[in-house]
């Protein structure tokens, strides 16, 4: 056990200063700067809203992110941290390293998790910052309203686990091929294919638009925690088998 | 004991294409072992398969006489490696690359700053090592694969980029680790008068065999029986045919007569009958070849 949180703490300080943790960055600050810019623009705050302040703001701000950014910015992350392997042609020092390959495996995939862990501080931040600036600016005052704490850690869990299926399919594809456009350009069709693919009554089938069925509750004949679930094990299982059977590991 | 043996160690990319076969290398503990051969020839194919970085096909590999496999994180855990290019993470800097490693193999931080003394990176401070040149990152990878100080270092083809000094700076580094810590070292390299200098023992592999394997006493041994004696005349024509005469076999190199090495005595009698065949003998010399000229003498045949 101990080995592998040295795994993980070694894997971790990889992603330093990487693509994958400035798009974390970036991406989780993006739709919250939008929005507070347009409070700004409008000289208003959350405080206009009559009743359920912030999970107004919550819910508006999640649907924005849920449609595209979350679904792409997982699919970029996923492929940016397996391609510092790659790109860094690492990956023969990283396997001539006196660690398991499950070791390796699981330790690469729970720094995906942390990151997208990281993604979503930093979004639940600005969610909170654009809220609150707004009001000290027009109002003088915090919001009128507590923040809903709890409710906020369940939507943002609940978020996390439809995301898992993605992860792990970025996560398979990722370790199989060493141009990142490969594993980016399936992610992308996965998504603006099943984005096309909306209206059709079977569109929880593709794990990329969970994000969205959960967002606007579309999933009422079916439990999308279960597939989200049930797809992660699946597609984590076979990721794991390919990454050991493969031929050539550097 | 070796450190390292393989044994009918043989792999094919295809059905059509034998890249190793039936390798049979042997390194003693605490020698260091020139891993020679031209480019292609399956030197970082074995390596690579000694490491466990490719699926072996047929053949074993022990280390300290113990099946890789089975034991494969033990045996890492004692071995530094430095295959093909360097292995570095450009967005960092030295030291966060050299913590990288060190949180693995769980070593003293102390090290870090040591192997950074004796690659001389310690300097570069916060610099990417993305932005290091060619040989620093190549001193960087061997300052990886020695942060844990290992029993065996692999280093395959460790000094491409590296100007002369740096060259010698390396062989001087590896000698002294040999020396100070009988650490196993295998290197490979293209060049034999790169490391003919640093190595205990050589192993050369073309086209995928092992075509010599022994001490670098050896290899000279083998020098001495493929010494030559040359003869520059005013009439190589007919030198030629009184050679032929006494059954010997000659050809032409550089408007000289090269003949098989031969006993002094059998020299001065041919210089003799050529004299007394009117011919002027200009020069008659006993050339030794150079390792270098053995490695591609046995690499091209």
């Amino acid at each position: 056990m101990m080995l592998f949180f040295r795994s993980l703490s070694s894997e971790w300080l990889k992603t330093k200063r990487s693509a994958a943790s400035w798009l974390c960055i970036i991406g989780g600050f993006f739709i919250p700067f939008i929005v507070f810019l347009g409070f700004l623009y409008r000289k208003t705050s959350i405080n206009a809203t009559p009743k359920f302040i912030w999970e107004k703001h919550y819910n508006e701000l999640w649907q924005n992110m849920a449609v595209f950014l979350l679904p792409m910015g997982v699919i970029l992350a996923t492929s940016l941290i397996t391609q510092i392997e790659f790109k860094n042609n690492t990956w023969k020092q990283v396997h001539a390293t006196p660690q398991s390959l499950t070791t390796v495996f699981f330790a690469k995939f729970s720094v995906i998790l942390l990151m997208t862990l990281k993604f979503f501080i930093f979004f639940n931040i600005g969610i909170l910052l654009s809220g609150i600036i707004p009001c000290l600016i027009f109002d003088g005052s915090m919001p009128k309203e507590s923040i809903p704490v709890f409710a906020f850690l369940k939507g943002n869990a609940k978020f996390f686990i439809v995301c898992l299926p993605i992860l792990a399919i970025q996560y398979l594809i990722s370790l199989q091929f060493k141009n990142f456009l490969v594993p980016v350009g399936i992610g992308l069709m996965g998504l603006i294919g099943s984005l096309i693919g909306m209206s059709w009554s079977k569109i929880f089938i593709s794990p990329y638009v969970y994000p969205i069925l959960m967002v606007f509750k579309l999933n009422k004949d079916y439990n999308l925690f279960v597939y989200a679930f049930v797809y992660f094990l699946i597609i984590m299982t076979a990721a794991y088998f390919l990454y050991i059977s493969k031929k050539e590991k550097g | 004991m070796y450190s390292i043996e393989t044994k009918n160690l043989s792999y094919s990319f295809s059905e059509k294409e034998t890249v190793l076969d039936n390798i049979n290398i042997q390194v003693p503990e605490g020698s260091i072992y020139g891993f020679l051969g031209p480019n292609g020839a399956g030197k970082t194919t074995t390596l690579k398969l000694v490491l466990g970085l490719l699926k072996k096909q047929k053949g074993e590999i022990d280390f300290f006489n113990q099946p890789f496999a089975p034991n494969r994180i033990q045996v890492l855990a004692r071995v530094g490696s430095l295959i093909e290019s360097p292995s570095i993470y450009a967005q960092l800097t030295a030291r966060e690359n050299l913590q990288v490693w060190q949180r693995i193999y769980n070593c003293p931080k102390a090290r870090i700053d040591e192997v950074l003394n004796i690659v001389d990176l310690a300097y570069t401070k916060k610099k990417k090592a993305g932005k290091f040149s060619l040989g620093m990152k190549q001193r960087l990878s061997i300052a990886f694969a020695l942060l844990h100080e290992p029993d065996i270092l692999i280093l395959d083809e460790p000094t491409n980029g590296l100007d002369p000094s740096g060259i010698l700076e390396i062989r001087e580094l590896l000698i002294r680790i040999n020396r100070e810590k009988n650490t196993t070292i295998v290197i490979s390299s293209h060049l034999l008068a790169e490391i003919e200098k640093l190595v205990t023992h050589v192993g050369i592999i073309n086209k995928g065999k092992i075509i010599f394997q022994g001490t670098l006493n050896e290899l000279h041994v083998m020098q001495a029986e493929n010494s030559t004696v040359q003869y520059e005349t005013d009439n190589n024509d007919r030198a030629r045919d009184i050679f032929t005469e006494c059954k010997l076999n000659s050809v032409m190199r550089e408007g000289k007569i090269i003949l098989p090495k031969m006993e002094r005595s059998e020299i001065a009698r041919l210089t003799k009958l050529l004299v007394e065949d009117g011919i002027d003998v200009y020069e008659v010399a006993s050339v030794k070849n150079d390792l270098e000229s053995i490695f591609i003498d046995l690499t091209k045949n």
